[in-house]
């Protein structure tokens, strides 16, 4: 084991020019390690897959009860990737807070707004990769459906694709809202669960919660369904992301790192 | 290098620091002694812009913390070994540390032969031991090459052997122009270890300064056939005494203004006869630690640990 430093691994005599700021990109290939590479990460994507291929199965399996066609079997893949990515997103904002590492991360990067707009950028990225993996899944469940000799409805368009990126972006958003406001791994998971199921309750009584706060508002941009439903649809992406969003980037802010 | 100007935190109104102000120069070591909870860890991490103070400022290298491009760069830093993620092996997480900071990741091997966990650097850091976390996270705060190490109790879960490294790889540190500002609760490491000093009760700076002036002449020792004249005269001079043993009183120093020749002014203007007046042995830092941070009732209740 070496005991001495010499001056050059010090850099000390080297007299270090000021280096220049951390590039954003850097940061976003950092985070984008830090949310990839554990065990527990990689687990959570392998499961976010598998439950996508498993719902997949049930048009495939269930012709009888299901719209055979392509945008249907696309909702198929949205759904199922939408249970897990939530919780992957939370993860990667609350992680830190759990591990205590936010300590290193933003001794490394201090102006934390950066720190915060790296991981938005990773999740996005993640997001659209899955989404593009959800879609790799829909052609094989259509093509599995072909080869069973069914005939399937073509009817793909550039709306339909547009709105299921849409959908799988705005849940891993909600995701990354709530990780950031609430900072808690355990505290953040749980809420994604219960709170869409609370106003899902809450709006079988109330039509005001079920059209503008309830979750299954998104269901119309899955659906491409904009026509009279922009206003809801702009409300709940306030409630479920861009309030939630802020008041988590202004508490990641100001909080202290004990 | 360092610098602090009166910083100051409370957290629900109980003040854990309280206008610590300090200095810490290229080429020393300065040693934070503090019992658990006297603030040093909130000191030090309103230092790194962890924490933000409710008043004053913390500069490195004449800048705040935050303002630094980056920081890694210029100041490295050991605040909790275990604030580590357990699912990442010892050599992805110093890589990580590498990235950012934007030194070669070849620095990463070097760095853990340097430490030596290299035989465990495949290993994932949630089956380290406290020891080899704080081995890690020295590389850690060596990857950027920096000019400063700041370092929250580096000697926690070292043994004997390890403890031995940390201090020469210091001493190193601090010879070839490096600064570096450590913490301990620890008296006799920070004696062997530092050469400037800064002791923190209750959250508040008691005594600092050089090593060597602290340990010289904290108080003298005054004794007089008529002790109870000595303690009046004291008194109406306004000098803090402790009875000591066999009527012999203990004076503080109190920075220099009381010396044995003001001493023994008072003694002559009280018409008091004094058979000793010498200082005190000096019995090491333990006696001083004791003798500051003893007066300062009820340590507030730091809220990290």
């Amino acid at each position: 084991m070496t005991t001495s430093l010499s001056p050059r691994t010090l850099g000390i005599d080297a007299a270090p020019s000021a280096p220049g700021p951390i590039p954003f990109s850097r940061l976003v290939r950092v985070e984008w390690a830090k949310a990839t590479d554990t065990r527990a990460a990689r687990w959570l994507l392998a499961l976010v897959a598998l439950s996508t291929a498993g719902m997949m199965l049930v048009p495939v399996l269930a012709p009888t009860t299901f719209d055979q066609t392509y945008a249907s079997y696309l909702r198929v893949a949205a759904l199922g990737l939408t249970i897990l990515l939530p919780v992957v997103a939370i993860l990667m904002l609350t992680g830190e807070w759990s591990q205590r590492s936010v300590m290193t991360t933003f001794t490394q990067e201090p102006r934390r707004i950066r720190v915060m707009n790296a991981k938005l950028a990773v999740s996005m990225v993640l997001g659209g990769g899955a989404a593009v993996f959800g879609g790799v899944v829909t052609a094989a469940g259509l093509g599995l459906a072909a080869a069973s000799g069914r005939t399937l409805e073509a009817n793909l368009t550039v709306g339909a694709v547009t709105g299921y990126l849409l959908f799988v972006l705005l849940n891993v958003l909600a995701g990354v809202a709530l990780g950031a406001l609430l900072q808690s791994s355990a505290t953040a998971i749980a809420a994604s669960f219960a709170l869409p199921a609370a106003f899902a309750v809450l709006g079988t009584a109330s039509t005001p919660v079920s059209d503008w706060i309830d979750m299954s508002t998104w269901n119309w941009v899955l659906e491409n369904d904009w026509a009279g439903h922009v206003p809801q649809i702009s409300f709940s992406i306030v409630f479920w992301v861009a309030a939630p969003l802020a008041a988590g980037v202004v508490r990641t802010i100001r909080r202290d790192v004990g | 290098m360092i610098t602090t100007t009166a910083l100051t935190k409370s957290y629900n109104k109980v003040p854990v620091v309280r206008d610590v102000s300090l200095h810490c120069e290229p080429g020393t070591i300065t040693g934070f002694l503090g019992a658990n909870g006297a603030g040093k860890s909130t000191t030090m991490k309103m230092i790194v812009g962890l924490v933000r103070p409710d008043r004053g400022t913390a500069t490195i290298d004449g800048r705040p913390f935050v303002e630094l491009p980056n920081p890694t760069r210029v100041v490295g830093m050991l605040l909790d070994a275990s604030a580590m993620h357990p699912g990442r092996s010892g050599r992805a997480t110093l890589t990580i540390a590498a990235q950012m900071a934007g030194v070669p990741t070849r620095r990463v091997e070097h760095l853990l032969e340097l430490v030596g966990i290299a035989d465990a650097a495949d290993k994932r850091v949630g089956t380290y031991s406290l020891g080899m976390r704080q081995r890690l996270g020295v590389a850690q705060a060596l990857v950027g090459e920096p000019q400063a190490l700041i370092l929250d109790e580096p000697a926690n879960g070292l043994d004997p052997e390890g403890i031995a490294w940390m201090r020469s790889l210091l001493r190193d540190f601090a010879d070839h122009g490096g600064t570096v500002l450590l913490s301990s609760h620890l008296l006799h490491e920070v004696e062997a270890t530092a050469d400037h000093l800064v002791v923190i009760s209750g959250g508040a700076v008691v005594a600092a300064g050089r090593l060597d002036d602290l340990l010289a002449s904290s108080t003298i020792l005054v004794r007089s056939p008529d002790p109870g004249g000595l303690a009046a005269a004291l008194q109406v001079a306004q000098i803090d005494y402790v009875a000591g043993p066999g009527g012999a009183l203990t004076v503080d120093v109190a920075g220099g203004r009381v010396t044995t020749e003001v001493l023994a002014g008072v003694a002559r203007d009280h018409q008091v006869l004094l058979t000793e007046l010498r200082q005190s042995e000096t019995n090491g830092l333990e006696q001083l630690f004791f003798s500051l941070t003893a007066a300062k009732a009820a340590p507030p209740q730091e809220a990290a640990a």
